[in-house]
């Protein structure tokens, strides 16, 4: 039994009040109830520090990136105090074959660091997955010290307590699935068959990530939608949350990227924003700390949370081959297009 | 009680009660309703609010909100007018027999045949049916097809409020079917302008059927009844009148 969150806590010199404080916020943070508090308080007493264990596959480092961004917690918390992060090859300062190999060293008599982690926390440790699993070539496309991505996917599955697919390339298969997919990109559902946390988004933002790592850590599998996606986060479109929704209502839109009303910041939906076919909680928590998000500085959501968003291009037209008003009065014979005599002749 | 048929110098099939025309106007209504507000949220092609600050232009003006609102009543007037049409399948025989595209029959192949040719102009008349078999086909997937659109479209409704009985009982699983909702919302406009495109077919037919082959397929949807001439009795008979009551017209004619 490793130590509580609480006694964690008092070794590094944190105040009962500032436990409480602390305890206050990720009860929010995870989109719990106020009442929830003292279970929450009650968990952070009782439940040892969580072992986590992070892959790095097919993908870019952004979500990792997003995730040392958090703002509540501080990833460092997080990382420090809150979870035992025993594996990730970008994050720790330890490297090399010792940490890295497993099973040339263990012919060699010596056991590498990810065997040691994986044996000792047995059925107790997070597994979360950055990154597309590449299958063209048998797996050739993304090897870590000498392992393809492909076998650690499956083979740390086993003995783990819950996984996590972080950001959509785990998630959906990611930028390197689009059309032609030369790696045959596939996300982690189609190799583990326990089922996986989705936390999809390009990047996931920071505290979507670091609350549902939380959650897990305190009160286990967080209640997931259909498609494996944490509720409290990915539960409303953007576009029902979105700040802009009032111009929606009033049927005020933006007809081009920097005309009149998109500088009045009227709604985007007509220059193909994906808010409203998109789950996320950008309107609601925003980024880093609440400073913004694609929509408040003025471009329409791509939707990068959204299963294959990156082909569902273009993305600055609303759907994609859909016969629309806008093929009526097509760009050609624009100037004398009944519907739009404001805008016509701009485009 | 109006008898099913009557023989005087034609036979007279009372096809649909009035319940089921009653049905089929209000649909009708619903879907060009559905279709029109669809287009503009689809794509909002004129912008009425202007000079309007944003939260006072839903009161004035026919801002986004009201046609949403528009679309969404219509809808739920469209799933009640469905489910209505499924509770008149058991009320008529002719309401639910003539809607089963009968291919183990074998006027069924031949009246594919002989109807296509028949709208081509190549042949002058086909053999007696009440209902084709072009028509059967058509008739039971446009209704597939509105059920199609009022799943998708509850769907998509639905996951405005997370929580709500539409959300628990049909939108999770629909967007987990489909991927994303990208695709739902996709699917749903190709879907409304292949209900469109039948709409325009379906009036053709019917001012084609009702002038040429002058069988009252126009009456049918409005006074209920279709009339066909002494000794071209049709070939689906029995999918109105009873098995009984076909058989002694046969013999008679």
């Amino acid at each position: 039994m490793g130590k509580t969150y609480w006694e964690t806590f008092k070794e590094a010199g944190i105040s009962r009040r500032e436990f409480l404080k602390f305890a206050t916020y990720i009860t929010g943070l995870m989109g719990l109830a106020p009442s929830m508090v003292p279970k929450v308080v009650h968990a952070l007493e009782t439940k040892e520090r969580i072992p986590v264990i992070w892959l790095h596959g097919l993908e870019c480092t952004g979500c990792t990136e997003s995730f040392i961004r958090s703002n509540a917690p501080y990833a460092s918390d997080l990382l420090l105090n809150l979870i035992t992060l025993e594996y990730d090859e970008t994050l720790t300062a330890a490297s090399g074959i010792l940490y890295e190999e497993s099973g040339k060293m263990v012919r060699a008599g010596l056991v590498g660091h990810l065997d040691k982690v994986v044996e000792e926390y047995k059925d107790r440790y997070i597994l979360i997955y950055e990154g597309g699993v590449p299958l063209g070539n048998d797996g050739k496309y993304c090897i870590v010290a000498g392992r393809s991505y492909k076998e650690d996917v499956i083979e740390l599955a086993h003995h783990a307590m819950a996984l996590i697919a972080m950001g959509t390339c785990s998630s959906w298969g990611g930028i390197q699935a689009a059309k032609p997919n030369p790696t045959e990109s596939v996300d982690v559902t189609k190799l583990v068959k326990k089922p996986v946390i989705r936390v999809p988004g390009c990047p996931p933002i920071p505290e979507v990530i670091t609350g549902t790592i939380l959650h897990i850590a305190l009160f286990g599998i967080p209640p997931v939608d259909d498609q494996g996606r944490p509720k409290q986060f990915f539960g409303n479109r953007i576009h029902d949350t979105c700040y802009r929704r009032p111009f929606f209502n009033a049927g005020q839109f933006v007809e081009k990227p920097d005309d009149e009303a998109a500088k009045k910041g009227w709604c985007l939906y007509k220059i193909g924003c994906r808010g409203p076919t998109t789950y996320a909680s950008c309107g609601n928590l925003r980024w880093f700390g609440g400073i913004s998000y694609p929509i408040q500085s003025g471009a329409p959501c791509i939707g990068c949370a959204d299963k294959n968003f990156w082909d569902k291009d273009p993305f600055f037209e609303r759907l994609k081959g859909v016969v629309t008003s806008k093929s009526w009065c097509g760009r050609r014979r624009n100037h004398r297009c009944p519907c739009r005599p404001r805008y016509c002749g701009r485009h | 009680m109006v008898a099913n048929v009557v023989k005087k110098a034609f036979y007279r099939f009372y096809l649909f009660q009035p319940g089921l025309r009653i049905w089929h106007w209000i649909q009708f209504l619903a879907i060009l309703v559905l279709f029109i507000t669809g287009l503009y949220i689809g794509d909002p092609f004129f912008i009425g609010s202007i000079g309007w600050e944003a939260n006072d232009a839903y009161a004035h003006v026919l801002s986004m909100d009201l046609i949403r609102l528009i679309h969404f009543a219509a809808g739920y007037i469209l799933l009640f007018a469905f489910l209505y049409r499924i509770f008149l399948m058991f009320t008529k025989k002719s309401h639910f027999s003539l809607l089963i595209p009968k291919f183990w029959k074998p006027w069924f192949w031949k009246g594919i045949i002989e109807v296509l040719l028949f709208y081509a102009f190549i042949k002058k008349s086909h053999l007696p049916l009440i209902r084709n078999p072009l028509a059967r086909i058509a008739y039971v997937f446009v209704l597939l097809l509105i059920f199609f659109e009022i799943w998708t479209g509850f769907a998509m409704y639905g996951l405005s409020d997370p929580s709500g009985f539409w959300a628990k009982f049909v939108s999770n699983w629909t967007l987990a079917f489909f991927g994303s909702e990208y695709e739902l919302h996709f699917w749903h406009h190709v879907v409304a302008w292949v209900i469109a495109i039948f709409v325009i077919v379906h009036v053709y037919m019917v001012f084609f059927n009702d002038f040429i082959a002058k069988e009252g397929e126009l009456s049918s949807m409005t006074a209920g009844v279709k009339y066909f001439p002494e000794g071209h009795l049709p070939e689906d008979c029995d999918d109105v009148a009873s098995q009984k009551e076909c058989k002694k017209l046969r013999e008679q004619s």
